[in-house]
């Protein structure tokens, strides 16, 4: 089996057993409330963290308003759900349909940036993501939809005019957000973590994802080579787009009450957080930072004020064991340990058999 | 069988930088395998030739025909879909991608499946990803990389980063291969080595190559003719010998 599959394969078993044993455990009440509370945003974040990594790490260009595609997904699948509610009754195919329809809205705001920006050579896309991510929360803030007998009433202002006052339900009521069906479980996030890992783990290894790693590392000699860059990185940022948008709508159903000041710059900054700490291109990297970094000031949220400080430290913490040269050598000796002999020269046997088949 | 129209044929090319003509008036006619050199002092416009061939400069007057077929103005991919790859003055690889996948980038366009196939993991994916694997190892066998497939490109020393990329372009199986000084920095035993890849893939791929080198020796003792650019013009064209005894040509790389 080739190198690439073996590791995708370990880093979606990770993940799988990880959830798994979670999962269990909260059910027999061993994690106790708070912790089993954390599971379903942990998994959201990977998904958005992963999601991200494919247009920072893969193909090398600064997105910072992933917040954005997120906000997307989240209000129309939120939206969708709303409405449909009465029609679709069982939850699980009302979040699979919305989960459709928020990636889709997502993926199109992801062609509506991309076509003008990635047509352009240079770091334009991170002004453009950065002024959208914001523009979709402005605009978030000032929405209001109500729904009456005689259907459906926007506005970019309260009260919305024109409204039957006795049948008027409010459905986005500007910064409070909206109030969609608490359809996310456990399982739903997990099966769309592992199908968006897989997604793109698989897209990375293929054709596609070699030529996004082509333009990045040298978009003069992609070009040289036939590659159409302006079609690769638009499929690469769509694609990533679109899944931040399926995180949005497993999070607006996760969540009681949704307000727009959430998807703020802050958020998209955060992500690219776990994203570069994890490691430019590593999904497995993105996936254990984001536990990490997402679970801690979580957890020690006891320790009141020093939660900050421990966060910090961890992050930088990180930093240096990711980069510094000294670390490096370390990690590098330590594998070349006798200890580990017997492993390597079995590892090395079991490929060659492999091939040799 | 009526005479086979030239490989590459070059016609009153120019391209101007603000008020520096780079390029003036060039004419050039390359025939199938042949192995041709241009040749000049630094700054005289070879790289810029090849920018204009590749479409990475738009020529400001004159036309460029690849095999009968006016090319003079397309984009960078869709020339090296007709037929023109190049390798770099200064090195271009994928440098954090494995020297296997530089190979495999370069085979892009020769296989078909779609993003949708590669994500599903459909049988087309197996077999052309299988296909690409073989095609891929069969070209760095050509320049003795197949045992360092596995390594990053960017830590292969300098002279096989060189064939590296000689080979990634081989991989989109142009008609019109151009080597920007593929001998730099490569010491007397690579050469040798080099130019009897040059020759062998001419042979092989049934190639015609067109060569920019310093090295006047190392022109002389390949190049059957050569073009000597001298300040973005034509200053001598013919078979290597003659044009390497010109006094003019002399004259140009000593300076008066
Ligand atoms: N994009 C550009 N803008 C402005 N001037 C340029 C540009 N590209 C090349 N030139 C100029 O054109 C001239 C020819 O450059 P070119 O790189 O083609 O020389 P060369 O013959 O390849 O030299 P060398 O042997 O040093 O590689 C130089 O004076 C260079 O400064
Ligand atoms: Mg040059």
């Amino acid at each position: 089996m080739k190198k690439t599959t073996l590791n995708n394969i370990i880093t979606c078993g990770m993940v799988l057993v990880l959830f798994i044993v979670c999962g269990f455990l909260s059910s027999a009440g061993v994690l106790g409330s708070k912790l089993s509370g954390l599971l379903i945003p942990i998994g959201i974040y990977i998904i958005l963290s992963i999601s991200l990594n494919l247009t920072v790490g893969i193909l090398g260009e600064l997105s910072l308003g992933h917040a954005g595609f997120m906000c997307v997904g989240a209000y129309v699948g939120g939206v969708f759900s709303i409405l449909v509610q009465d029609v679709v009754t069982v939850s699980w195919l009302r979040i699979t349909l919305a989960i459709i329809v928020g990636g889709i809205a997502a993926a199109i705001f992801g062609i509506l940036i991309g076509i003008p920006v990635l047509r352009l050579r240079g770091d334009y896309l991170a002004i453009v993501t950065l002024g959208f991510g914001e523009i979709i929360k402005s605009i978030s803030n000032n929405i209001y939809l109500v729904k009456d007998v005689n259907g459906l009433h926007f506005s970019f202002a309260s009260p919305v005019s024109g409204t039957d006052a006795a049948t008027a339900v409010d459905i986005f009521k500007g910064a409070q957000g909206i109030k969609a069906p608490q359809d996310t479980t456990l399982l739903i996030v997990v099966i769309v973590l592992m199908i968006s890992l897989i997604v793109i783990m698989n897209l990375v290894d293929s054709k596609t994802g070699r030529a996004c790693m082509a333009i990045r590392d040298n978009y003069i000699a992609a070009q040289s080579v036939g590659i159409n860059v302006t079609k690769y990185r638009l499929v690469a940022f769509v694609v990533s787009a679109a899944i931040a948008g399926v995180a949005g709508v497993l999070y607006s159903h996760s969540l009681a009450v949704l307000a727009p000041k959430k998807f703020d710059y802050n958020l998209s900054i955060l992500i690219l957080v776990f994203v570069v700490l994890g490691g430019l291109g590593s999904m497995r990297g993105s996936i254990i930072a984001t536990i990490v970094l997402y679970a801690l000031p979580e957890i020690f949220r006891e320790v009141g004020d020093y939660r900050m400080l421990i966060y910090a430290i961890v992050l930088i913490a990180m930093m240096i064991f990711k980069n510094a040269p000294y670390f490096k050598d370390l990690f590098e000796k330590f594998k070349a340990l006798p200890v580990f002999d017997k492993f390597r020269s079995k590892n090395k046997v079991k490929a060659v058999g492999g091939e040799s088949k | 069988m009526s005479e086979a129209a030239p490989m590459l044929e070059i016609k009153n090319l120019a391209i101007q930088f603000g008020g520096l003509k780079a390029v003036d008036n060039l004419n050039l006619t390359i025939k199938k395998n042949q192995l041709y050199g241009l040749i000049g002092p630094n700054g005289a416009g070879k790289t810029t030739v090849f920018n204009m061939l590749t479409g990475v400069y738009k020529p400001t007057a004159g036309t460029i025909y690849l095999d009968g077929e006016n090319i003079t103005g397309k984009s960078p991919a869709q020339i090296n879909k007709h037929g023109i790859a190049r390798t770099f003055q200064n090195i271009r690889l994928f440098k954090d991608m494995s020297v296997l996948d530089n190979v495999k980038v370069g085979l892009h366009n020769q296989k078909k499946y779609t993003a949708i196939e590669g994500v599903l993991r459909l049988p087309r994916y197996f077999r052309e990803e299988k296909e690409m694997d073989e095609k891929a190892l069969e070209l760095l066998r050509v320049f003795e990389l197949d045992s360092e497939k596995d390594t990053l490109s960017s830590n292969l020393p300098y002279g096989k980063q060189r064939k590296l990329e000689i080979a990634r372009a081989l991989a989109t199986n142009p008609k019109l291969l151009l080597l920007d000084e593929p001998a730099a920095g490569m010491n007397p035993n690579e050469t040798a080595e080099l130019m009897d890849n040059i020759r062998f893939i001419i042979e092989k791929f049934d190639m015609t190559v067109l060569l920019i080198e310093h090295d006047m020796k190392l022109v002389s003792g390949i190049c059957e003719e050569v073009t000597v650019l001298n300040f973005g013009q034509e200053l001598a064209q013919g078979i290597t010998t003659n044009v390497l005894n010109d006094p003019k040509v002399i004259t140009a790389y000593l300076g008066e």
